[in-house]
């Protein structure tokens, strides 16, 4: 067990203009769950490799408890890794992968074999030790992998998108037992996913990305209610929250026509420190329908029904001068969802805005 | 298709095939066949196919009438630690291409492929020369360099395929279990590529054991002369004892039928299946 703690780690990769990571900073307590997430190419799986020591660390360090391991190959560093592909040894059996280790590591064999049979338990492995690889489903691999990784009580787990290969549905149960699996080992763990929902749903904090460098990081909660900047608030979430530039006004932020409630704070700030361009969003949820003689008048372009929840994509005129259009998805009651086509009248509630500067993108306290 | 259909396309698959056996097989069963005739029925007009009186025991005689058993150990020596070598050396530069990024890979594989063009009768007065040099004439030496290099291009780009076909997360997953670099080589990527050394071992064994022109310029004493060019020695200035140069061509086909047989078994495919998905 141990704490990692990521000090300006950076990595250029030759012949690139940028790093592929860019001083990451991180400190992941420990027996925490820490997610890193971000889109495709943002140095998520260059941050994991460079605490596994499969990836050069350019500048900073990396630490895993007291021990500065920057400069220490991945054999010393007591890390297991379950890989995007599982990467199981093919001309081993499941047995044999997953106490490979513990025989490189010249452990007895009475010791290999009850360690083995322990994990292999835990995971529902006992019917398949003898099987090579070859001869396991998509499933069942993933859980070998796991196996070969829980099989070594290490200092810390390393997971690359271990879920992405399995079908949608198990990829599901897959998710909350290897989240249950962790607390109950409490093994601190680095997971590398693009999925927001396994990033919410596993992670005690969240790490969200973007090109090599770390946005925020948080509880799921605290980025999803507290984004700190454009990019953050546009990425967690789905549907992506609306967020459209506008201007302030007396009474809130006003966007072709339909005004956003702004707190005075915000405003406050968002006036003294700059023109008054301002970027506002608010999630779906946020929205309500209203009375005819209420909020803005909007289209509905189209309906998204998804069981307990439905979402409508609706759009309106800009009243003033430019005349654009405005696109506003909300949340509504999935029991009377409203036709294509049809009129509906849309209200931002209050305290439920965020809004970000225009010019750095970053939050506007209030 | 219908089963009457499906019938006739085995029947006719499995005559082709024997039909094409039969085209490979004709020149050895007519060298069986001379090799069982005795000396005067080798020029007998009209040349009967089959021997009037079989004479099994040239196959006996022929190990009196040449130092035959000197030439298979030659032949074996030579082509076995030529073999050994060419694989020994094509593995670490294999392995390296396949897994490192440098400048001038492709260069270099490039220049690898080319050493294959040359004929080894191109080539031929330049190794005498070379060898002399040296002082390797007519000793094993010589023909080992030689044949290993001749060699080197294809097991450089064969191991190189393989290595390169194996996923490298293989290898990182040996290292974060414990194992260094070598240990990683030797317990997952190395049994991984073992198709690979088998094709290497194949294609350089048999090619040495081939081998005729360099080992005739090179050699001259039944000492280091393995048996191509020891049984040049039937082929005489004003006969030739065609019923022993068979004999012994049969007798020399054997080793190698015999490791391929057993080696066969190693060329199994899509060992890596099933590593990742
Ligand atoms: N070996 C490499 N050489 C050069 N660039 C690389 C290499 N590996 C990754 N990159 C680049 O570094 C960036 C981060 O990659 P990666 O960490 O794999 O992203 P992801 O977040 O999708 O896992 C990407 O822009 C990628 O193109
Ligand atoms: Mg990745």
């Amino acid at each position: 067990m141990a704490t990692v703690h990521y000090d300006g780690a950076t990595r250029w990769y030759q012949g690139t203009e940028r790093p592929a990571v860019d001083s990451l900073d991180l400190r992941i307590d420990d027996g925490e769950f820490l997610v890193l997430i971000g889109p495709s190419g943002c140095g998520k799986s260059t941050s994991l490799r460079m605490l596994a020591g499969l990836e050069d660390v350019d500048a900073g360090r990396v630490r895993i408890g007291e021990t500065d391991v920057t400069a220490l190959p991945p054999k010393q560093r007591d890390i297991a890794m379950v890989f995007q592909n599982y990467a199981l040894y093919p001309h081993m059996n499941v047995a044999d992968n997953m106490g490979f280790a513990l025989k490189i590591a010249g452990r007895s064999k009475d010791e290999i074999r009850q360690r083995v049979r322990d994990a292999a338990q835990l995971l529902d492995l006992e019917d398949y030790l003898d099987r090579k690889p070859k001869a396991l489903s998509g499933g069942q691999r993933q859980r070998v992998a796991m196996g070969r990784a829980i099989v070594r009580q290490p200092q810390v787990f390393c997971m690359d998108e271990p879920l992405s290969n399995l079908d949608a549905k198990l990829r599901v149960s897959t998710r909350t037992q290897i989240a249950a699996l962790q607390r109950r080992l409490g093994t601190t763990t680095v997971y590398v996913t693009h999925d927001q929902v396994e990033a919410m749903t596993m992670g005690d904090r969240v790490a969200l990305l973007d090109e090599g460098v770390v946005q925020q990081c948080g509880t799921p909660r605290e980025l999803y209610e507290r984004p700190a900047n454009v990019f953050v608030a546009g990425f967690i979430g789905s549907p992506a929250m609306n967020l459209r530039q506008g201007r302030l006004t007396e009474h809130g932020a006003d966007i072709g026509g339909m005004t956003v409630p702004v707190s005075r704070q915000a405003r406050a700030t968002a006036a003294s420190d700059g023109d008054g361009a301002v970027t506002v969003g608010f999630r779906p949820e946020a929205i309500d329908l209203v009375g005819e003689d209420e909020g803005v008048a909007a289209t509905v372009t189209l309906v998204e029904e998804l069981g307990s929840d439905a979402y409508c994509y609706t759009t309106f005129r800009e009243r003033e001068s430019a005349p654009g259009e405005v696109d506003v998805v909300a949340r509504i009651d999935p029991r009377k969802p409203p036709a294509k086509g049809e009129t509906v009248h849309l209200r931002v509630r209050p305290d439920e805005t965020h809004v970000f500067s225009t010019a750095t993108g970053a939050r506007i306290p209030g | 298709m219908t089963v009457p259909a499906a019938m006739m396309r085995k029947v006719l698959l499995t005559a082709c095939a024997w039909l094409v056996a039969l085209v490979v097989l004709a020149p050895y069963v007519q060298m069986l066949l001379t090799a069982l005739k005795p000396h005067e029925e080798l020029f007998a007009s009209p040349p009967g196919y089959l021997p009037e009186s079989w004479q099994f025991g040239n196959f006996l005689e022929v190990w009196r009438v040449a130092p035959i058993w000197e030439y298979l150990r030659n032949t074996v020596l030579i082509a076995g630690l030529s073999t050994v070598l060419a694989v020994a050396v094509a593995l670490p530069a294999a392995y390296y291409t396949a897994r490192r990024r440098f400048r001038g890979r492709r260069m270099f594989l490039l220049l690898v492929l080319v050493t294959q063009m040359f004929a080894p009768t191109a080539l031929v007065i330049g190794i005498h020369r070379e060898m002399l040099a040296l002082g390797l004439i007519d000793t094993y030496a010589a023909l080992i360099l030689v044949n290993a290099a001749f060699n080197l291009a294809f097991s450089t780009w064969i191991l190189h395929a393989y290595f390169s076909s194996i996923p490298v997360e293989l290898e990182e997953a040996a290292w974060l279990d414990g194992c260094g670099t070598l240990q990683a080589l030797l317990r997952v990527t190395l049994p991984l590529a073992v198709p690979g050394v088998v094709t290497a071992v194949i294609f350089t064994f048999i090619t040495a054991w081939n081998e005729f022109v360099v080992a005739l310029t090179l050699t001259s004493t039944p000492e280091t002369q393995p048996l191509t060019v020891g049984i040049t020695a039937f082929i005489g200035q004003y006969e030739v004892q065609w019923q022993y140069l068979f004999a012994a061509s049969l007798i020399a086909i054997v080793p190698v039928v015999a490791l391929f047989a057993y080696i066969e078994r190693f060329l199994v495919s899509g060992l890596t299946a099933g590593s990742v998905k």
